[in-house]
C-alpha cells in the first residue's frame, strides 16, 4: 500500500521538478529575447504559449495516473 | 494593479473550444460503443483536460507587450500552476465523488485531448496584429 503513496509521489514530484525546469528556462528565454527585441514580443508569447503547451502535457498525464494510483488503487 | 493595453494578439480561444468539444463529443461517442458508462467517463476525462485549459489561455494573455515582459512571465507561471492544481483536484473529486468510473476511458481521452490541445494550439495560432 505505502509503494503506491511513494509511486505517485515519485510521478507528481518528478513531473512537478521537470515542468519547472522547463518553464524556468522557456520564462527566462521569453524574457532575455523580448530585452534584446521588444517589437517581437507578441510573436515570442505565442512562441512561448505554444511551447508552454507541448511541456507540460506529460506531467499533466502523469497527475491524472498519480490521482488514480492515490485515490482508486491505494484508497 | 497595472492597466491593461490594447489586445494586440487575436487569441482563438472559442475556436479552440469548438474543436475540442467537437472531438471530445465523437471520443465519448466512440467509448459509448462500448457502454454507456465508459462514454459518461471519457466526457468527464475531456472536461478536466478542457476547463483548467481555457483557464490558463485566459491567464496567459492578460498582459501583452514588451512593455509587460515580467507581468506577462509571472502570469504564464501563476496559469500553469494553477492548471495543474485544478487538474489534480478535479481527478481527485471524479475520483473520490463519482462512483462508479470507467478509468481506462477517463484517462485514455484525458491523454489524447491533452496531445490534441497541444497539435491544436500549434496548427490553429494565435494571431499577432502589428
Amino acid at each position: 500500500m505505502e509503494m503506491v503513496f511513494i509511486a505517485a509521489a515519485i510521478i507528481i514530484g518528478m513531473g512537478a521538478l521537470a515542468t519547472g525546469i522547463g518553464f524556468g528556462i522557456l520564462g527566462g528565454k521569453l524574457l532575455e529575447a523580448t530585452a534584446r527585441q521588444p517589437e517581437m514580443a507578441n510573436q515570442l508569447q505565442v512562441k512561448t504559449f505554444i511551447m508552454a503547451g507541448l511541456l507540460d502535457a506529460v506531467p499533466m498525464i502523469g497527475v491524472g495516473i498519480a490521482m488514480y494510483l492515490i485515490f482508486v488503487v491505494a484508497g | 494593479m497595472k492597466s491593461r493595453q490594447h489586445r494586440i494578439t487575436q487569441v482563438p480561444l472559442a475556436r479552440w473550444l469548438a474543436i475540442e468539444f467537437s472531438g471530445l463529443l465523437v471520443i465519448s461517442l466512440l467509448w459509448s460503443l462500448h457502454s454507456p458508462l465508459a462514454g459518461y467517463s471519457a466526457f468527464i476525462g475531456g472536461l478536466i483536460f478542457i476547463v483548467p485549459n481555457a483557464w490558463f489561455v485566459h491567464q496567459v494573455y492578460r498582459y501583452q507587450g514588451a512593455r509587460h515582459a515580467r507581468l506577462m512571465v509571472g502570469n504564464l507561471f501563476r496559469a500553469e500552476s494553477t492548471k495543474i492544481a485544478l487538474t489534480a483536484v478535479f481527478f481527485a473529486a471524479v475520483f473520490t465523488l463519482m462512483e462508479p468510473v470507467h478509468v481506462p476511458a477517463l484517462l485514455f481521452t484525458f491523454a489524447v485531448m491533452v496531445v490534441a490541445g497541444g497539435v491544436l494550439r500549434w496548427l490553429i495560432r494565435p494571431q499577432t496584429r502589428r
